[in-house]
């Protein structure tokens, strides 16, 4: 088992929805929870890029802050090195966020604007007393700045944020959860506000460094195309659930939900031919509320292929089909073979 | 004039007069938008798609400033238009914009049907009873349901916005509309829902589309032909099937650029990007624009400017390389 | 934040801030207020009138309720302004018996139409030193007018009043031209030494003023009978005119002018102290209540309400009534109000900002709350601070002065404030001595509309800033 950096066990979310004070009495104190994150299970092991797919609305970045403990699970334990970090104080707590660091979606919007480039990488260090003298914490920012290719270090040092482009604070994004050596990063989305003519250098940077460092990451996105290249395993999410989970080229080349299928169909792809063709996509309608999850399995209300028994009978558990590849479909067998019917003609 | 030419953009360049200097944002551009086609305007952040978008609009954001040039709506220049002309025949009415986020800008205070409502005032003066029939009929068009005039934005999904806004731009039947990142900040599965809604929408009401975007696996899609901008100019324009088909693009951008475009299906072992940053476009580089980041670029590159010019019927590309032979 | 990116975020600021008309305004007459306040010293005409603002000897050469000098610009019959002369001719002879007889010999230039309501001779003394003063007229005659010997001096100031003490040597002065018929009519007393002293000498000049123009010799004689142990030294002259000054004198003689001036630097520092005390407590206050939220926000937010509700200028004359309050004790409750003003505007802006995604990241950085508060969201707001202080300032000088005017103010400085309540003890607008309520009522206006309008600039600029994208 030592091979399993994070494992999450039956993780669960939920939010109170804010109400007002009439609101409750009219309410009779009955709340309607939202059930952002509803009993998911995973293990990312060690040096794996483990991605995390979904809609928006599906828990994925619920998930990651709760990886990040930056909210409090409603029940389930979360599991960093073989050690139970669901609940932990104020001093393990900073040990553990030196561990695992994050990366956010906006790069814009993650670091302060009033902090120049070596401010931004001076922060963990400032909090996590690493280092006293300046010359010290100075090499440590050039050497991070180094790692993520932003040369000549010392010129970036003395910019603002706001004068880099969306690639550059990205990569200061990296070296900042670099710079206090981490064991693990979360990244939720780090490469969706980038331009497309340099998502995939980013992407490289990471990956480089991930193999460099030896780390983990838990990659949240929504972009299935980017994850193909960039994961090892990849979990799809739907509404607070894991619905499939296996080997990233599994996932895209024989998707076993009928979900994943939805997906993968939606992405659009650079081939000439299809201006006049309307996509069939195999999903009906929008993502609904979570704070109204229909009974059954939580996607027969979208599913093409839903039967009576996908309404009426207890939602499906992630069942194991294939070397590593587990998906929660009962009429999996169905699915695939009503897709090969389709690729066929 | 061609018959079918519904737009016609003649060496248009349009300046941004900033504190710095003047900001070369469209430069020299010229296309035509035929009669029931999309064209698809393609390239990366600040290559000024967005504001050849707002420009033919007739309303360029300060401090931009037309320059010189032609913008021909069934063959009359509208640049030289009074601002209230413009309101009364061309904006809305001719033609109407999906603006970028715009599903985002919706006022949070007030019910989708009110904000509708506005806009239909803005540019028409139809009665009030008969304005709600329009948005309910729209509404209808776009696949929404009539009650959701009376929601507020943060009742919708991004979807569901972006639907109404649609329907918002088609209101006064305009012949052109163009498309802004209609599904940036959608999810996949919605964005494809939008794309064929766009296709149903356009042979319904024989519209034209601009659609602009970053994705060029989204153009693939929707668009007849593509315009391949860069740095304020287009580098290359050609039908789907020359830009997308088994020969591929001419231009060394377009070519990178496809080549950054994550693929689903085709297994490779390395993604490809286009090392470095757009240039500044106060004081763009000599020579061709591209030449600082391009591979292939050869001393004449780095000298003249390339002339956008024909390469096979309908495809047209600015690159040295092709007169090297 | 060190030096370069302080100048490199007030170039910003100020490029924008050029724009602004009434907040260059504003700047214009804050800088022009420090420079006074810096140059005080040279400025003030009255060099001790901060010490001695109530200390009635200190004016006593100055004439009561003045107007100001340059009043004589739009009067007819010219009156003559209050000098001081300083510059004296210095004469020492030695006289028989070890005697020294020290003479000082001042100039005075006198051209106005009315005469000087006194002329008043200063010399300091040592020892025993009999003291003499003189006047010789254009016309050639010499007056003896006063004499005084004082003994047991160590360094204390002769002050030798012409109209008190020379009026017997005046009197006598004008038996020769007049009849004693006409002299019976006058009983020494009721004629003033100056319209003697500075009428043509001529048959009726009890009767009626005619001025006699030209320079005057002012001679003050001091014998030294000691010369060991007396000496003189410090010599001056008041001629006390019936205008005074810059901006005239109130009905305790003292000189106006000097008292705004003295005043200004109260009202900078009232002003800037409370509001600058006030805003930091303000914001700090807001950005807890926003960040902390729930209960904590809760009970801050009623603390808060509380405060708020209360009327300030009662509260603030009761305690100034019972515990007769120092500058300070005044600003320190000044500050227990005006804290809330920027309280409900920081707590939203910071209730924003708590959602920025830098401020998650830094959490997740392991970020103290201390270090978030500090670090990341106080820098933001302060900028929107300084905006709000400046538009506290106007409120607290005039509350200061509303106490004041109460004549429940510090009774140890001189603000603008009490000078007003001066004014309306001493009936100044029934007797119209404007001089007396105008300036300081229009320099707390000046005052306040001055803070007011960087205010509103600063507002204008720096709270889009806000945005912070």
């Amino acid at each position: 088992m030592t091979d399993i950096i994070l494992s999450v066990k039956n993780l669960k979310k939920y939010f109170e929805p804010h109400q007002s004070f009439a609101q409750s009495i009219a309410g009779g104190g009955q709340k309607k929870l939202i059930k952002a994150i509803d009993g998911i299970s995973f293990d990312i092991r060690r040096g794996e890029i483990f991605g995390l797919i979904g809609e928006s609305g599906s828990g994925k970045t619920t998930t990651g802050k709760l990886v990040m403990k930056l909210l409090e699970p409603t029940s389930g334990q979360i599991f960093f090195n073989g050690e139970d970090v669901t609940h932990l104080g104020k001093e393990k707590l900073k040990e553990y966020r030196r561990k695992v660091q994050m990366i956010f979606q906006d790069p814009y919007a993650s670091m302060n604007p009033r902090f120049k480039i070596k401010d931004v990488l001076e922060e963990p260090l400032i909090i996590h007393k690493v280092r006293a003298t300046i010359e010290e914490r100075t090499k440590m920012i050039v050497k991070a700045l180094e790692e993520v290719k932003l040369t000549p270090p010392d010129e970036f040092m003395g910019r603002w944020p706001h004068m880099l482009s969306g690639g550059q604070r990205q990569r200061v994004a990296t070296a900042r959860t670099l710079i206090l050596n981490p064991m693990m990063l979360v990244a939720d989305e780090p490469v969706s506000m980038i331009d497309l003519s340099t998502r995939a250098e980013i992407l490289h940077m990471m990956r480089d460094v991930q193999k460099e460092l030896g780390l983990s990451y838990l990659y949240i996105t929504h972009d299935l195309s980017t994850a193909r290249y960039f994961t090892d395993r990849i979990a799809v999410m739907y509404l607070g659930r894991i619905v499939e989970i296996g080997r990233a080229d599994d996932i895209i080349d024989n998707p076993l939900h009928p979900y994943t299928q939805a997906l993968i169909e939606a992405v659009p792809e650079p081939v000439t031919g299809k201006i006049d063709i309307i996509k069939e996509l195999p999903i009906y309608g929008e993502i609904p509320s979570p704070a109204n999850i229909p009974k059954g399995c939580r996607f027969h209300t979208r599913c093409p292929y839903a039967a009576d028994a996908c309404k009426d009978e207890p939602e499906p558990e992630l069942t194991l089909d294939g070397e590593e590849h587990y998906h929660a479909c009962r009429r999996a067998y169905e699915v695939q073979a009503e897709r090969k019917k389709k690729q066929a003609v | 004039m061609h018959m079918n030419s519904l737009l016609k953009v003649e060496n248009l360049q349009m300046h941004y007069f900033t504190s710095k200097g003047a900001v070369r944002a469209i430069d020299d551009i010229s296309f035509e938008l035929r009669r029931g086609e999309t064209i698809g305007l393609v390239g990366e952040s600040g290559c000024g798609k967005t504001s050849l978008g707002t420009s033919i609009l007739r309303m360029p954001t300060p401090p931009g400033r037309y320059v010189s040039g032609k913008i021909l709506v069934d063959g009359v220049d509208v640049i030289p238009l009074p601002e209230k002309e413009v309101r009364r025949n061309i904006r809305w009415q001719k033609i109407s914009m999906v603006f970028q986020g715009a599903m985002n800008c919706l006022t949070p205070v007030y019910t989708i049907g009110r904000q509708m409502m506005e806009t239909l005032n803005e540019h028409s003066d139809l009665p009030r009873s008969d304005a709600e029939d329009l948005i309910r009929e729209y509404l209808g068009y776009v696949g929404l349901p009539p009650e959701i005039v009376q929601r507020y934005p943060h009742e919708l999904s991004g979807g569901m916005k972006q639907r109404a806004v649609i329907a918002t731009a088609l209101f006064l039947k305009p012949e052109i509309v163009i498309l802004d990142e209609p599904t940036t900040a959608l999810d996949v599965i919605v964005q494809a829902q939008i794309i064929n809604l766009l296709k149903k929408l356009k042979k319904q009401f024989s519209l034209s589309f601009i659609f602009i975007t970053h994705d060029l696996a989204l153009e693939a899609e929707i668009s007849d032909r593509l315009c391949v901008m860069y740095a304020g100019k287009i580098v290359e324009m050609g039908s789907n099937a020359q830009i997308y088909g088994a020969q591929g693009p001419k231009h060394p951008y377009t070519e990178r650029l496809l080549g950054a475009t994550p693929r689903l299906f085709k297994k490779v072992e390395q993604l490809q990007f286009i090392p470095g940053t757009p240039p500044d476009l106060i004081a763009p580089p000599k020579g061709c624009r591209f030449s600082p980041r391009c591979d292939k670029a050869f001393d004449r590159c780095f000298q003249e400017e390339p002339p956008l010019i024909e390469i096979e019927p309908g495809h047209r590309s600015s690159c040295w390389l092709h007169q090297r032979g | 934040m060190n030096f370069a990116d302080m100048k490199y975020r007030l170039s910003e600021f100020w490029s924008e801030f050029k724009k602004e008309r009434s907040g260059l305004v504003g700047l214009a007459i804050l800088i022009l207020s420090l420079l006074v306040v810096i140059f005080e010293p040279v400025i003030l005409p009255w060099k001790e009138a901060n010490s001695k603002w109530r200390n009635i000897d200190y004016w006593q050469d100055n004439s009561a309720s003045a107007p100001p000098a340059w009043t004589n610009a739009f009067t007819k019959l010219k009156a003559p302004e209050t000098v001081r002369l300083e510059k004296a001719e210095k004469e020492e002879a030695e006289l028989d018996g070890g005697v020294k007889l020290v003479t000082y010999t001042f100039d005075y230039h006198y051209g106005a139409d009315k005469a000087p309501l006194d002329v008043i001779f200063h010399i300091t003394g040592h020892g025993d030193v009999p003291v003499q003063v003189s006047v010789e007229r254009p016309d050639g005659t010499t007056l003896d007018l006063a004499q005084r010997f004082e003994q047991g001096l160590a360094g204390q100031d002769i002050r030798i009043s012409l109209d008190n003490d020379g009026r017997e040597a005046a009197f006598s002065f004008i038996k020769n031209y007049e009849s004693a018929e006409a002299l019976e009519r006058y009983s020494g007393r009721s004629l003033r030494t100056g319209d003697i002293l500075f009428n043509v000498a001529r048959e009726g000049m009890a009767m009626e003023f005619k001025p006699l123009k030209g320079t005057y010799k002012l001679v003050v004689k001091a014998m030294l009978l000691d010369p060991e142990n007396s000496s003189v030294e410090n010599p001056y002259v008041v001629v006390t005119g019936s205008v005074s000054g810059i901006l005239g004198t109130d009905d305790s003689k003292r000189d106006l002018f000097s008292g705004l001036v003295a005043g200004l630097k109260w009202a900078l520092l009232i002003g800037l102290l409370t509001s600058a005390i006030s805003v930091l407590i303000g914001v700090i206050y807001g950005i807890i209540s926003a960040y902390f939220g729930g209960a904590v926000d809760s009970v801050m937010q009623f603390v808060y309400q509380i405060v708020n509700s209360m009327p300030v200028l009662p509260v603030l004359i009761v305690i100034s009534a019972i515990f007769k309050p120092s500058i300070y004790m005044l600003i320190a409750v000044m500050v227990l109000f005006f804290w809330t003003g920027s309280v409900m505007t920081v707590r939203s802006m910071a209730l924003q900002i708590k959602e920025e995604t830098y401020i998650e990241a830094a959490k997740a950085l392991g970020a103290k709350k201390s270090r978030i508060i500090f670090k990341h969201m106080v820098p933001i707001l302060i900028p929107y601070s300084f905006a709000s202080m400046a538009l506290s300032v106007p409120s607290a000088i005039v509350y200061e002065s509303s106490v004041s005017l109460l004549g429940l103010g510090d009774a140890t400085i001189v603000t603008w404030g009490q000078i007003l309540h001066d004014a309306m003890q001493g009936a100044a607008i029934l007797k119209g001595i404007w001089w007396w309520i105008l300036p300081p009522g229009l320099l707390i206006a000046i005052m306040g509309m001055t803070f007011a309008f960087l205010g509103f600039s600063m507002d204008k600029i720096l709270h889009p800033k806000l945005k912070t994208r």
